[in-house]
């Protein structure tokens, strides 16, 4: 037995109240349980003095049993011991009571740490909820930044439901955001190329954002989106649409855009300058072309070589002029959509052999080793001849301008069936490709990506031939994509060049012109 | 040859000097030669001389070339059968000179910055020859 056992004897005072008791007999557990010796024989206050001060309730309970002799059982901390105890009392005969005790300090204390332990735990907690808050302010202070952004921002989850949408996007769309939040963004956002007609979901920057083409940019020059209102009223607009990704998953896609009402403006304002400007700076070097070639044919009386040398120069470099003319028009004729693409079935062949052969000169001058390769005889395609001859002749030219004295241009005119591979793509239809590749200078990496870009001329090219307009590649892109074909390129630097022209075999679309050019 | 004899010529174009080497080139290949500077005078010019073939500006003040060319070839017989080349600045395929040249055959259409003087000289003796 590991109970502490004391039988006693209970002292009232006159009034029945229990004052006191006296240890009758105690077991040995008793000692090691209460640090009590000899108590035997021994009033309790002599025992533990001051037991009646500090815990009244033990004196009332021993009493109570004493005298009712109902047994009870209870938890008790006795301070002048420092130790918590559970007693079971009951009283054998009257005025007497046997107490069986267990130390129940050590329990206590574990009791007491859960105690701790919880209230810390509390603490933690209310602490968590103070951060919580923090993040919270911190959370809506970024979300405030977010929606204040000048602007237009949406953001779509995965599936591409709209999850948020900033005020300048509200203000563009005129739509609300608590009406549009969670709701697929085709069905709210609605784009439109230059005619109206809606672009179809699979183009739309959004979807190709969240099918992971990386980033979708729209240019604000040449043809631009629009964004329409619910009262029909819209706008051009410049997007910019990356998807969001979290650990290497693709989880919605935000898109960033802007009215672009301005830029277009000046766009057309400065298409029209041109256009003005080309008419004008026209006629002055078609004079001069003319008067020299009367002086050239000897008409005007014998030159001398002297001045028949300066004169091919005058009229080669008033050439020069003209051509850069006639590029700055054909641009502005491009961009005003005052553009006409007109068909008649012509034969490939005879066109590529006529434009070569123009060029043959320049061809000769540098020695270059033309290769031309016909998988047919005879192919006629509908096409509109001035602009395919265009197309080709830029190429042919931008070939023998950009390789070295020595080198090699290979044109090779073949049919591509639908889903065959050609320069790093798939074809999408069956189509006629013309690829013109040379072992010249080639495009830097970095510069790629711009070189169908108005004006621009890669670093190298500016270098090796100073007199390009950076236009030639910019209207053949605008031909090609005005008319169902298209072009691109694979380049390697110092190692060539290689363009791709693909014109469906179905043939060029046919195109009115939009507007008339200003006449001057 | 005497001069009545001659093939006649009537270049309407606003241009002074480009008017002048046209003129004078052709005068060297035995043409005889008629100029005015817009397409009411040109119109005039036409109608009172009955030139062979007219060289025929666009862009011009007071009356355009296809004003002219309209209005002649709805004019009388001789009207509406004189050759008319068409010399402009403006590019090929311009809609509005592609349907004028459709509706008022015969006519032909040259820009000029494209083309040099024995070209033109070139077109013209093919176009005259043919016409016999």
């Amino acid at each position: 037995m590991t109970d502490g056992l004391a039988y006693c004897q209970m002292v009232f005072d006159a009034h029945e109240n229990p004052v006191d008791w006296i240890y009758i007999k105690v077991n040995k557990n008793f000692e090691k349980l209460t640090g009590l010796k000899n108590a035997e024989g021994k009033k309790v206050s002599k025992l533990i003095p001051g037991i009646g001060a500090s815990n009244p309730e033990l004196l009332e309970i021993y009493g109570q049993v004493s005298l009712t002799g109902k047994p009870k059982e209870f938890e008790i901390y006795v301070k002048s011991l420092s130790r918590w105890f559970l007693v079971s009392v009951f009283s054998p005969q009257k005025n007497f009571f046997v107490a069986l005790f267990q130390n129940i300090t050590d329990r206590k204390q574990i009791e007491k740490n859960l105690d701790d332990a919880k209230i810390a735990a509390r603490n933690v907690l209310d602490d968590l909820n103070v951060e919580k808050s923090k993040v919270e302010i911190a959370h809506a202070k970024e979300k405030a930044i977010l929606l204040s952004i000048g602007d237009g921002i949406i953001a779509t989850d995965e599936k591409g439901n709209i999850t948020l949408i900033n005020k300048v996007a509200e203000k563009l769309l005129d739509i609300k955001s608590e009406k549009v939040i969670g709701k697929v963004f085709s069905e709210v956002l609605l784009l439109e190329d230059e005619k109206g007609v809606s672009i179809p979901l699979q183009k739309r920057p959004i979807s190709m954002a969240l099918a992971g083409t990386t980033t979708t940019t729209t240019t604000t020059a040449g043809s631009a989106y629009y964004y329409a209102r619910k009262d029909k009223t819209k706008f051009p607009v410049a997007i910019m649409v990356t998807p969001i990704i979290l650990d290497e998953k693709i989880i919605g896609a935000i898109e960033v855009f802007r009215d672009i009402t301005q830029e277009k403006e000046i766009d057309k304002a400065k298409s029209e300058f041109v256009s003005l400007a080309s008419h004008q700076l026209k006629t002055p070097p078609t004079a001069i072309k003319l008067l020299t070639e009367r002086m050239l044919s000897g008409k005007t009386g014998k030159l001398t070589e002297k001045q028949k040398e300066y004169l091919n120069d005058v009229y080669s470099e008033n050439q020069r002029s003209i051509e850069l003319v006639n590029a700055l028009l054909n641009v502005s004729r491009i961009e005003m959509g005052a553009f006409t693409v007109q068909l008649s079935e012509k034969n490939i062949r005879a066109i590529v052999q006529s434009v070569i052969y123009e060029l043959k000169s320049a061809i000769d001058k540098k020695q270059l080793r033309l290769e031309e390769v016909h998988q047919q005889k005879n192919i006629s395609l509908l096409i509109d001849e001035p602009l395919f001859r265009m197309v080709l002749n830029n190429l042919v030219i931008n070939a023998v301008n950009y390789t070295a004295e020595g080198g090699t241009i290979h044109i090779e005119c073949k049919e591509v069936n639908k889903g065959e591979a050609l320069g790093e793509k798939l074809l999408a239809e069956n189509s006629f490709v013309i690829v013109v590749s040379d072992t010249g200078y080639g495009i830097p990496k970095n510069q790629q990506n711009k070189l169908f870009t108005k004006f621009f001329r890669a670093d190298n090219a500016r270098e090796k031939h100073t007199d390009g307009t950076g236009l030639g590649l910019y209207i053949v892109k605008s031909i090609l994509d005005n008319s169902g074909g298209s072009i691109w390129f694979t380049s390697e630097e110092n190692k060539g060049t290689t363009f791709y022209v693909v014109i469906p075999m179905t043939g060029m679309k046919a195109r009115v012109g939009k507007k008339e050019l200003v006449e001057i | 040859m005497a001069e009545d004899k001659k093939t006649k010529i009537l270049i309407v174009e606003d241009e002074e000097v480009i008017c002048k080497a046209y003129a004078d080139e052709l005068r060297d290949e035995g043409f005889a030669i008629l100029t005015a500077k817009n397409g009411q005078a040109g119109l005039e010019l036409a109608l009172r001389e009955k030139p062979d073939l007219i060289l025929l500006d666009i862009l011009m003040p007071i009356m355009d070339g296809l004003t002219m060319m309209d209005t002649l070839r709805q004019k009388d017989l001789y009207g509406k059968n004189v050759p008319i080349i068409l010399l402009t600045n403006l590019s090929a395929s311009e809609e509005k000179i592609m349907k004028a040249i459709a509706k008022n055959e015969p006519a032909y259409y040259l820009v000029k910055s494209d083309w040099n003087l024995s070209a033109v000289t070139e077109k013209i003796k093919e176009r005259l020859a043919r016409k016999v």
